[in-house]
Order: C-alpha cells, then structure tokens, then sequence
C-alpha cells in the first residue's frame, strides 16, 4: 500500500495536475432524513445538510463521472476525514472503503491497530479512522458514472 | 467547478496522525467552525498516472445550546425567623459547544406544587440571584455581585445562589424557591448578552451562519410546567426551613443576702441589709439563639431598689456570685449608648427592674443582678 502512495507521489512531481481532468469528482456533505410514503413505510432520503451540531451524524458522498472520451483505470479516491469529524461506517448502498488510522496504511477496519504507550497496539475503532479511501479495480468508460459514500459524526 | 490545487497525498497523510493522536475524549467542535471535506483522487489514463481533487463540500457547525441547572445542597436550608442573606445554592453547567452568557431569574412564584416536599408558607424577602465570582462554593456578600453568568465556557460549571430575607412572621414555616436559568448570547466578556432565540426549524439554514439549535432538558420533568425540554431554559427548585419556631427558655429568680451591716460572716435579712437578686436565662435548645428577651421584675414591697445596681452578663457560681463577668447598666431607660447587646432600666413609678437581652445562644445563659435594701 505505502508502495502504490510513493508512486502516486512521484507521479505528482512529474505530471502536475490538471486543474479539469477528466474525472469529475463531487464531494457533498448530506445527512439522513427518515421520510414517510404515502404507504406507511418509512425511507432513509439523503438531503443536502443545513443544520449540523454536535452528536449529528453526516453523510459525505464522493460522486465521480468519467467526463473525457477515454476509459480511466486504477481510480483511487482517498478522503481524509474532516477534523472535528469521526467517521462511523459506509453510507447505506456505498461499497465499503479501505481505512487508514496514519494516511499511510489501508485496509480493513478489524484489519488495523494502534500504537499505545508502551510500544504494545490495540485494535483500532472508528474513531481512530483518519482517511477513507476507495479503489475502483476495473477500468471505467467514458460517461460512467458511480458514487461512494461514508457516516461521520461530528464530534 | 472549484477545484483546488493538488494537495499531495503524503502531506494529507501527515496531517491525518496529528489528528489521531487527539481522536479520543475530544470536546464538542465550537460553533461556527467551518467543516470541509475534500477527496484526493488518482487515476491513469492510457498508462500515465493523473491526479486530481474533488469538490470541497462544506458546512458550518451551529450552536447546540445545551445546560444544566441543579440544586447544590442536600435539604431545604434551615433559617430562623428574621435571619438575613439566607442562601439556596445552585449549580449552572454549560454543555453548549460554545461559551454562553446565561441570566439568571430568582422565582418564588412558579413553583410547580409536588416536586419538593411539604406546603409553601411564605415568600422570602429581596430574593436575588448571584454569581459565585470567586469560585470558592460558598456566598460572599459584596464580592459575589454578579447577576448573570458572564461568558461559561462549554463543560465549565458556576455555582449560582439565591439570597433573600426571612420575613418575622410567626406562621412562617416553608418557602420554595427556584433558580429559572435561561441562556443569552455569549462573546463580548462582561457584556450581558440577550437570551437567545432557536433558529425556526423550518426555514432553510442560511449557509455559512450558525444557527442557534436548542437541546436543553427538561430540567424538572414532565409531570411539572417549571421547564420544558428544548426551551434555552432551565430551572431546580430548593427553599428554606423555619426549622425551630421556640426555644426551651427558663428563667430562675434567686436572692442573696450581701451585707446586713452586722455579721460580716454570715448576713442575716435584718433592716438595713442589702439583698441582690439573681435571674438566671437560660436557652436549653441547642444551636438556637433566643434574640430579644426582655425581663421584667417588680421590687418587692418594704425593699428599696439600689441604684445602678443592676449588673448583666455570663453566669457565675450559684449562692456565691450571679454575674460572673459581666456590666454595670445605668437606671435610665436612654440606652443609645449601649453597644454589648444588653440593655437595663429601672422605673421608679412602678417600681419595676427591665432589662433586654439582643440575644441568648443555645445551650448557653446569661445573668442579670440588682440590688434592693429592706426597709
């Protein structure tokens, strides 16, 4: 994982970034909103979020499209959890991310530990979670389009 | 599209341990902050390796007014009648995510019937609420002056007491009493800021301010009306005792023959003799002051009051010395001059010894001496 990071960072030295490229990545911050049907059940609805105070649960949501005429492989989209948030879980119907407690190591939640005084570690929680990535294996098309999404709360 | 320059992954990554390290216990994020989040994203396209970042999405963190208000004492508070600065005492602690001005409402009024036990009597005289400035838990007149709480930073606790006057009515015997808390605008120190208003829920948030969201308790249930939750107000109730309405006081006349101008030893009740008379009070009820005693006492016929001989003070040996030490009272009832709470006259037309004690402890006496001759 620390390998592919390096080589992402070599690549920024020699191919500075195109202000416009052809992956169009929307990040949104949303929250829940539970909505009544005219049937009696009740749905899960994501609405912009206009009043957030502590304790409130968000959902960030990366939107992406494939805006330029050639397919794009190996998309990664690394998020670094906001300060003052902590991440949760995967949003409802978003694929699940590889987290990192440094930035640097990904990988499964139950996957990671945490280095505590004493030179021993503890398994990592939620709230130890500083970056959420998402890594997209296959190649996608020109015009495809997809999103992933996670809970935070804030602190 | 705003699309920020790249940011490269490794510097987000070293950002991202300086966050873990204070990920635990951490406070509430203070109102107004601004939240933003942006992904970094890689990709290559025909082998050549891109970079780019997302959108940033943002919001601002409002103002969740949350706080307590508790009663800080353990029972009603024990008052006599008449006592001054009496004190209930409160604690106000501020849950906000933000540092709050909060004003403070003393209130004998509203006081739901049932929450505290027993039947409120009588209202306490110049009820007012103040500020425990000093921080030592305990009133301090002229120096805990403050009537609202200046700028309570958020988890920060102040003790608040409410001070009045006990009226002298006989029939007092409860009076409850309520600490009504409503929280004000904070960020100008010693300013007294005004109460806040909850932003209406239904209007859309204007984005970038911070909205004002209540999320205050019900501070006294909902069985009472004193407070509702989600108000930007909280209330506790405490109140004051009349505990003990009487004291066990006794007072014990003896007479002792000083001098009868023959035996020098043994005087006897001849003509002539000097006789001083001994009332011993006596408050027999612990740690309650008898105030304003006043005696009276006639000189018996065929004797003859001794002037100035009236003597007031601790008690001394029985038989021997009636005031032990104690001070000489003059016979006119002009007793401006009097300062150690002991005052005596003696009215020649009626014949009659009066003195007057401001004050008896408890569990303690105090002896008044006069002298008559028999005729």
């Amino acid at each position: 994982m620390l390998r592919s990071l390096t080589i992402a960072a070599v690549a920024l030295g020699a191919f500075p970034a195109v202000a416009a490229g052809p992956l169009e990545v929307t990040s949104r911050v949303m929250v829940e909103a539970k909505q009544r049907a005219d049937d009696g059940s009740t749905r899960v609805a994501l609405l912009p979020a206009r009043r957030v105070v502590p304790g409130d649960r968000v959902v960030f949501v990366l939107a992406y499209r494939n805006v330029g005429r050639q397919p794009l492989s190996d998309i990664v989209l690394d998020n670094p959890v906001p300060a003052g948030l902590a991440y949760r879980a995967p949003a409802q119907g978003s694929a699940v991310p590889d987290v990192s407690i440094d930035g640097k190591t990904y990988g499964a939640l139950a996957a990671l530990r945490v280095p505590v005084a004493g030179g021993s570690t503890r398994a990592a929680t939620a709230e130890d979670v500083t970056n959420v990535r998402w890594r997209i294996d296959r190649p996608i098309a020109a015009g495809t389009q997809g999103q992933f999404a996670f809970q935070a709360i804030l602190r | 599209m705003f699309v920020r320059k790249a940011i490269p992954a490794l510097l987000a990554g070293s950002a991202g341990l300086c966050f873990a390290g204070t990920a635990q216990a951490a406070p509430q994020t203070t109102a107004g902050t601004v939240i933003n989040n942006t992904a970094s994203v890689t990709y290559t396209v025909n082998g050549t390796a891109q970079s780019s970042t997302s959108t940033t999405a943002t919001f601002v963190v409002d103002r969740k007014v949350n706080f307590t208000v508790v009663t800080d004492q353990s029972g009603m508070t024990q008052v006599n009648l008449g006592q001054q600065n009496a004190v209930t005492t409160f604690k106000v602690t501020n849950l906000t995510n933000d540092a709050q001005d909060f004003l403070l409402d003393p209130d004998q009024q509203s006081i739901s019937l049932g929450i505290l036990p027993g039947t409120d009597n009588f209202d306490m005289l110049n009820l007012k609420a103040y500020v425990d400035s000093n921080g030592n838990g305990v009133y301090d007149a002229g120096v805990d002056t403050a009537t609202y709480i200046d700028e309570l930073a958020p988890d920060a606790s102040v003790a608040v007491f409410l001070v009045g006057n006990v009226p002298t009515t006989p029939t007092a015997q409860l009076a409850f009493d309520s600490l009504h808390v409503i929280v004000a605008a904070g960020g100008a120190t010693a300013t007294k800021g005004t109460a806040l208003i909850a932003t209406d829920l239904n209007l859309a948030n204007a984005d970038n301010t911070v909205d004002i969201v209540f999320a205050d308790d019900d501070s006294d249930g909902t069985l009472y009306l004193g407070d509702i939750a989600r108000n930007g107000q909280g209330r506790a109730y405490s109140g004051y005792e009349i505990g003990t309405h009487n004291v066990a006081l006794t007072v014990t006349k003896s007479a002792r023959i000083v001098s009868d101008g023959v035996n020098l030893l043994f005087p006897k009740a001849l003509p002539g003799a000097t006789v001083e008379y001994c009332l011993l009070v006596n408050n027999a009820t612990l740690l309650t002051a008898a105030t304003g005693v006043n005696l009276s006492d006639v000189v018996p016929v065929k004797t003859t009051y001794v002037p100035g001989s009236i003597s007031i003070g601790l008690p001394g040996v029985p038989g021997i010395a009636c005031v032990l030490s104690g001070s000489a009272e003059d016979d006119d009832a002009d007793d401006a001059a009097e300062s150690d709470g002991f005052t005596a006259s003696f009215d020649g037309s009626t014949k009659t010894v009066a003195a007057h004690l401001d004050s008896v402890n408890g569990a303690s006496s105090i002896a008044v001496a006069f002298k008559v001759t028999i005729n």
